[in-house]
C-alpha cells in the first residue's frame, strides 16, 4: 500500500483499519497516554509491531501494537515532496562545463522508506544547492544514470564514454561526472582507456559524506572539479577528492592510478606510486605534475567506447585450487587478471589451472596483491612457469585498472592475442617506468 | 516594579532544559574515553552549510549561521577523540551504558519510556558539530519532579551527544576542541513553570540533585547546563542557552523578563504613537559620513570598510528609551549587529553623545527621506559584514511592534543574555539514518527500574545520622562534587566526618574568594591534606594556610606546605615546654582567675604554636597542666620563681 509506505503485517493492519496515511496526524492511545504526532515511514527493515511517528518538537518515537491501545487519524496531511530551489541565473563570459550524473553519494538523500541513503538529488539539484557553481563555470548538468556505483556495468561505461565524447563536439571546456566513491575508480579508468586522447579535461567526483548533510565533502569537490575542467591547462581523465580531512585542499588524481584505500574518510582516494596530477586549493590549481597531456591536444579525437565484460579479477589466496579458474573458463570469462602474491606468484595447483585457461584460449594477466610496486615474473621459478605457460605481467598496474583495460581490449581487438598485446602497452598512464624511494 | 514582581505580574512562564552529562566510560556514538585534553596538537578546517529538509525548506537558524561565511577549525587529540568525532567514520550503535543511565533517568522522573528509541539528527551548523546536527534521541515522554512537595511536570527525557568545546573565535573563523563531541548528554525538559526567579532556581536545584542521585553523572564545572524558555504575556518563546552556574539562574531569568517586558513597553509606545508597522529605508553613507566625530565609523570608513544608514519610521526617541535599567532597542539592534561580526551600531538618539553632528543628521534624513519621528541606525564594518547584517538589523527593527521576537540567545557570565540567532525552525529534525533504531525491552526497563537512587532528602538525613553533620554541611556536600569523596574519606580516615566535610566544600570556597585559583585544589590535593591532617603531620588549624600554598602552585605536598611556613606539628615535648612557658608567664593570671584563666592561656598558646599544634591536644595537656598548677599553689601557698 502506496499511502502507507514500509509498514506490514500487524502494523499495517492496524493503520489501513484507521484509514491513516503517512503524513496524517495521529492520536495514538496507549497503556500510559495519548501521543500526537505525524505519521512517519517505516524503514522497510524494521518489524511489523511499531508504529513510528513524529512528534511536534520534530522527534520519531517507534510505539509497540503492545502497548498501543488505538489509533485514530485527527488531521489529513500531506505526503511531504522535495522542493528543489530554484537555479542561479548562468554568467555569461563563463566556459561551458557539462556535468553528468550517474548517481551516487554525491547526489544522493535520504530515502525515508528504507532509511538509507540513496541517489535522488539531481546533478540539476546540485546545481541550485550549491550556488557557488555558477561563479566557476556555466553548469549545463544532465543525468544520465541514476544508480549505485556497485552497480555500474561496462555498458555504463560505454553510454558515459559516448556521452563524452559528444559533449567534445559540443564544445564543452570540460567534463564532470559525478560517481559514487566505491567503483569510482574503476570508470576513471574506464573513461581512461576509453577517452584515450581527449583534448579536454573529464574530471569524476564523488562525496564520501552525502550531499543532504550539512558537513558533506560533494560541495568542496564538486567546485573543485567543475573548475579544473573549465579551466585546468592539461587535459585527460582524472578524479577530484578530498587532499585530507580540511575542506580547503581537493587532490587531482590520474584516473588510471588512483584508488579507494578507506572505507569512509574524506581522503580515501590516493594516487599509488604516482604524484598527484595537481592540488587544488582555495580556488587554486597548484603543484600541477610535469607530463601531463596538455589541454586542446589531440584534435580529431573519437572515442574507443567498446568494452567486452568477459574479465575477471582473482586476487589469489593459499588453499586456492583450480577449480574457479575452470569455473570461470565455463563461464565464458575470456580473461584473466590475477592479483599474484609478491612479485606475481600462485600455488603449483593454481599455475597449472591458469595454463590450462591459456591453453584453452584465454589470457592471464598477472598483478600483485601488495597493492605498491611492479610484479616479476623473471625472479622465481614460479614465476617462469607462468611466463613460459604466457601470462603477462603488467608492470606495475593497478589490479583493477588491469581488469577495466581488459575489457576495454577485448571489445577494441579481434582476439585475445591482439588484447594481451594491447594490455602490455601504455595507453593512458597506467604503467610508470620508474619509482622512487620514499 | 522589580522585574521579580513584574514577572509575578506579566504571567512570566519559563520552561527548564537542563542538559547533563552522563558519567558513562565511552562515548554516545564511538568507542572513546571521555577526557578533556589540555593538548590538542592536531587539527583540521571544514565548512558547513544548511542542507534541506524532507520537505525541501532550510532552517531558519541553519540559513543566518551559513550566511556568516565562517570556516570551523576542529582541534583534536587521539586521547579522546577518533574519527567519528571528526566526521570520518560513521557512528557506532548508541552506547548500552549511556541508554542505561538515561532510562534510568527517565524511570526516576517517572516518564513513558519509548518502545522503540530512533536517534534524529538535529541541524546546528553553528560549527560546534563537525557534522552540522547533533544526534538526539527521546526516551521518555511526561512524567514528573517534586519540588517543593510539589509536581514540575516532565514534557521529555532525551539522550543526546554534546558538542565540540568552542576554544576561540574571531570575525572568520571558529576553534573548537573536538574531546567534548560525543559525550552523552541527558536532557530533561520541564514544563514551564511561573516565572519567579528564586522558584526557577530551586525547580533547577531540584532536578539537579536527581540527577546527581543516580551517581552515575559527570560533576564539576560545565557538565551540566540549562537552557531557558522564557515568554511573559503578549511575547513570544525566547531561548536562551547555556547557563553553566546555578546561581546565576535567577539573575538570567529576571534579566529576560525585564527585557521582554521592556521590550513590550516599547512596543506599546510605539503604538500609542499610532505606528502599527515600521517603515524602513536604507541608504550607503560613507560619503555623509567621511568625516564624521563618530570615532566607530571613522574607523571603520578608514579601513577600506562601508557605512549604511538605515531609517525606521516612528523609532526615533525610542531606541535609548530605557524602560527597564538596561533594556534599550537600541542594545538589542546594537546585538544584532555584532552576532554578525560588526562592532554595534550608532542611533540617532545618542548622535550628540557619539559624535555625529547635527549637520550629518539632517543630510542622513534628507538622503533617507525620513521623517523627525523616524530613528536612525548607522552601522559601518566591512562590506560584507554589513551587507549581511542590514537585512536582519531591518528585520530587528521592524519587529518592534511586535514587542518581543521569538530568537535565540546566549546566557552572558554577568546574568545576562544576547542575541545569537533566529529560532530554529521546524525543519531541523531528520531521521540518523546511520543508526538503526533501538528496541526498549521491557527486561531492561524493569533492571534499570529496580536501581532506585537514594532521594536526596533521605541522603542528608543520613549523613546528619550517621556523620553527625549539621543540615547546612550535609546539604552542601550533596550538592557538591565531593559527595563520593566525603563518604569514603569519611569512613577511611579517624578525622571528625565535620572536618572532612567543610574541609571539602568550605575550604575551597573561602580560599577562591581570597583569589586562590580553583583550579589549584582540586580533590587530589584536598584528600593529600586531609590525609596529612590524620597522619598528624599537620595540625587541621595548618590546614587553610598549607591548602593555600599548594592552590597557589608554591609548594608540591603538605609536607612541603608546612615546612615553608613553618607549620609541622609540634611534638609532644616542644608542645608540652610551650604550655609551661605559657603558665609560668601567666601564672598571676591563674592565681587571679583560677580557672577561669583557661580561655586566655589557650589562646595564648595556639597563638604561639602558630597552627603548629592541634586545638584538641592543646586544651587536653592545658586542663590538665592548669588542674596540677592550681592544686600546686593551693598546696605550697607560694608563688613560683
Ligand atoms: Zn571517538
Amino acid at each position: 500500500m502506496e499511502d502507507l509506505a514500509g509498514y506490514k503485517g500487524r502494523a499495517l493492519r492496524v493503520l489501513s483499519r484507521a484509514g491513516a496515511s503517512i503524513g496524517d496526524v495521529l492520536e495514538s492511545r496507549t497503556e500510559w497516554g495519548t501521543v500526537e504526532g505525524t505519521l512517519v515511514p517505516r524503514y522497510e527493515g524494521g518489524d511489523d509491531r511499531h508504529v513510528v511517528l513524529k512528534l511536534k518538537s520534530g522527534y520519531n518515537v517507534g510505539l509497540s501494537l503492545a502497548t498501543l491501545k488505538s489509533v485514530a487519524v485527527k488531521a489529513k496531511g500531506e505526503k511531504p515532496a522535495f522542493l528543489p530551489p530554484r537555479q542561479p541565473r548562468p554568467r555569461s563570459g563563463l566556459q561551458r562545463v557539462l556535468v553528468i550524473g550517474t548517481g551516487g553519494t554525491i547526489a544522493s538523500r535520504v530515502d525515508y522508506r528504507t532509511g538509507a541513503v540513496g541517489p535522488a538529488i539531481s546533478a540539476a539539484d546540485l546545481n541550485s544547492l550549491i550556488p557557488e557553481l555558477s561563479d566557476v563555470a556555466r553548469i549545463e548538468p544532465e543525468i544520465l544514470l541514476n544508480i549505485l556505483s556497485e552497480n555500474m556495468e561496462p555498458s555504463h561505461w560505454s553510454s558515459l564514454s559516448r556521452r563524452v565524447g559528444r559533449g567534445v563536439r559540443e564544445g564543452y571546456s570540460g567534463v564532470v561526472v559525478t560517481h559514487g566513491t566505491d567503483t569510482l575508480g574503476y570508470t576513471a579508468a574506464a573513461l581512461s582507456f576509453a577517452l584515450r586522447g581527449v583534448p579536454i579535461p573529464v574530471v569524476l567526483v564523488g562525496a564520501q559524506r552525502s550531499s543532504d548533510r550539512p558537513s558533506s565533502d560533494a560541495t568542496q569537490n564538486l567546485i573543485a572539479g567543475v573548475s579544473v575542467a573549465a579551466s585546468a591547462p592539461f587535459s585527460g581523465v582524472y578524479v577530484a577528492m578530498h587532499l585530507c580531512e580540511s575542506d580547503d585542499s581537493i587532490a587531482i588524481h590520474r584516473g588510471t592510478r588512483v584508488r579507494k584505500n578507506h572505507t569512509s574518510r574524506r581522503d580515501a582516494f590516493v594516487s599509488v606510486d604516482v604524484p598527484l596530477a595537481a592540488v587544488w586549493r582555495k580556488g587554486r590549481l597548484e603543484s600541477v605534475a610535469d607530463g601531463l597531456p596538455k589541454r586542446g591536444e589531440g584534435v580529431g579525437f573519437t572515442p574507443k567506447a567498446r568494452f567486452d565484460g568477459r574479465a575477471a579479477l582473482l586476487k589469489f589466496h593459499p588453499s586456492m585450487d583450480g577449480s574457479l579458474i575452470r569455473a570461470a573458463q565455463k563461464g565464458g570469462v575470456r580473461a584473466l587478471v590475477i592479483e599474484g602474491t609478491g612479485l606475481g606468484h600462485v600455488s603449483a595447483k593454481v599455475t597449472s589451472a591458469v595454463c590450462a585457461f591459456v591453453k584453452a584460449g584465454g589470457v592471464a594477466f598477472m598483478t600483485s596483491q601488495c597493492g605498491r610496486g611492479m610484479v616479476d615474473l623473471n625472479v622465481y621459478d614460479t614465476g617462469r612457469q607462468l611466463a613460459k605457460a604466457g601470462v603477462t605481467p603488467l608492470k606495475d598496474m593497478l589490479a583493477e585498472t588491469a581488469l577495466v583495460k581488459a575489457m576495454w581490449a577485448l571489445g577494441n581487438t579481434k582476439n585475445t592475442r591482439e588484447a594481451a598485446a594491447l594490455m602490455a602497452q601504455n595507453i593512458a598512464g597506467e604503467m610508470t617506468p620508474r619509482r622512487f624511494p620514499r | 516594579m522589580t522585574a521579580l514582581e513584574g514577572g509575578k505580574r506579566a504571567g512570566a512562564l519559563v520552561g527548564l532544559e537542563i542538559h547533563q552529562q552522563l558519567a558513562s566510560a565511552h562515548k554516545l556514538f564511538c568507542a572513546c574515553p571521555i577526557a578533556k585534553s589540555e593538548e590538542l596538537p592536531f587539527s583540521f578546517e571544514r565548512r558547513l552549510r544548511p542542507s534541506q529538509s524532507e520537505t525541501g525548506g532550510m532552517d531558519p537558524a541553519a540559513v543566518f549561521e551559513f550566511a556568516k561565511g565562517m570556516s570551523n577549525t576542529y582541534l583534536w587529540n587521539p586521547e579522546s577523540s577518533c574519527l567519528v568525532e571528526a566526521d570520518e567514520e560513521p557512528p557506532h550503535g548508541l552506547d548500552d551504558e549511556a541508554l542505561d543511565i538515561a532510562l534510568q533517568v527517565a524511570v526516576m522522573l517517572h516518564s513513558n519510556v519509548v518502545d522503540e528509541v530512533h536517534v534524529m539528527r538535529k541541524i546546528v551548523i553553528d560549527g560546534s558539530n563537525t557534522t552540522g546536527f547533533q544526534r538526539t534521541a527521546v526516551l521518555g515522554l511526561g512524567g514528573h519532579l517534586e519540588v517543593e512537595g510539589k509536581r514540575v511536570g516532565v514534557q521529555s527525557v532525551t539522550l543526546e551527544e554534546d558538542a565540540a568545546r568552542l576554544v576561540g573565535e574571531d570575525r572568520s573563523s571558529r576553534r573548537f576542541a573536538l574531546d567534548r563531541q560525543g559525550v552523552p548528554l541527558v536532557e530533561v525538559a520541564l514544563d514551564p513553570v511561573k516565572g519567579d526567579p528564586e522558584y526557577v532556581a530551586s525547580v533547577a536545584l531540584s532536578l539537579g540533585r536527581a540527577l546527581r542521585s543516580t551517581g552515575r553523572v559527570a560533576r564539576g564545572l560545565g557538565t551540566i547546563r540549562q537552557d531557558l524558555n522564557v515568554s511573559v504575556m503578549g511575547g513570544r518563546v525566547v531561548e536562551v542557552k547555556g547557563v553553566q552556574k546555578l546561581p546565576l539562574l535567577p539573575k538570567v531569568v529576571a534579566y529576560e523578563v525585564s527585557r521582554q517586558l521592556g521590550l513590550i513597553a516599547v512596543a506599546s509606545r510605539l503604538s500609542e504613537r499610532g505606528f502599527a508597522a515600521v517603515e524602513c529605508t536604507v541608504v550607503d553613507s560613507q560619503g555623509v559620513l567621511a568625516s564624521t566625530g563618530s570615532r566607530a565609523i571613522r574607523g571603520a570608513l578608514e579601513k577600506g570598510g562601508k557605512a549604511v544608514c538605515i531609517a525606521a519610521g516612528g523609532l526615533g526617541g525610542l531606541m535609548g528609551w530605557e524602560p527597564h535599567p538596561g533594556v534599550r532597542l537600541g542594545r538589542e539592534v546594537a546585538e544584532v549587529a555584532r552576532a554578525n561580526g560588526l562592532g554595534g551600531i550608532v542611533h540617532s538618539d545618542e548622535f550628540p553623545k557619539q559624535g555625529v553632528s547635527q549637520s550629518e543628521e539632517a543630510e542622513l534624513r534628507r538622503l533617507c527621506k525620513a521623517s523627525a519621528d523616524a530613528a536612525l541606525v548607522l552601522v559601518a564594518g566591512p562590506a560584507d559584514s554589513v551587507d549581511r547584517a542590514v537585512p536582519q538589523l531591518i528585520a530587528r527593527l521592524k519587529a518592534a511592534p511586535s514587542g518581543v521576537p521569538a530568537e535565540t540567545r546566549g546566557a552572558t557570565e554577568s546574568g545576562e543574555s544576547r542575541y545569537m540567532r533566529p529560532r530554529p525552525g521546524a525543519q531541523r529534525m531528520y531521521p540518523e539514518t546511520d543508526i538503526p533504531e533501538v528496541k526498549v525491552e521491557r527486561e531492561r526497563l524493569a533492571a534499570v527500574g529496580r536501581l532506585v537512587p537514594e532521594r536526596w532528602e533521605d541522603a542528608v538525613e543520613r549523613y546528619r545520622r550517621t556523620y553527625r553533620l549539621s543540615l547546612d554541611l550535609a546539604a552542601k556536600v550533596l550538592d557538591s562534587d565531593y559527595a563520593e569523596t566525603f563518604e569514603r574519606l569519611a569512613r577511611k580516615l579517624k578525622l571528625e566526618p565535620s572536618l572532612v566535610a567543610s574541609t571539602l566544600v568550605d575550604l575551597p570556597q573561602r580560599l577562591a574568594r581570597e583569589g586562590v585559583p580553583e583550579s589549584g585544589i582540586g580533590e587530589l590535593t584536598l584528600e593529600r591534606v586531609l590525609v596529612a591532617v590524620d597522619k598528624g603531620e599537620i595540625a587541621k588549624e595548618a590546614a587553610p594556610d598549607v591548602l593555600r600554598s599548594m592552590g597557589r602552585g608554591e609548594s608540591r605536598s603538605p609536607g612541603e606546605a608546612a615546612g615553608k611556613l613553618g607549620l609541622r606539628s609540634m611534638d609532644s615535648a616542644s608542645l608540652a615546654r610551650l604550655i609551661d612557658a605559657v603558665m609560668l608567664k601567666g601564672a598571676a593570671l591563674v592565681d587571679q582567675k583560677g580557672e577561669g584563666a583557661f580561655s586566655p592561656l589557650m589562646g595564648e598558646v595556639m597563638a604561639e604554636a602558630r597552627g603548629r599544634a592541634d586545638g584538641a591536644e592543646v586544651s587536653r595537656l592545658l586542663k590538665g597542666r592548669l588542674a596540677d598548677f592550681m592544686a600546686e599553689r593551693k598546696g605550697s601557698g607560694r608563688s613560683v620563681r
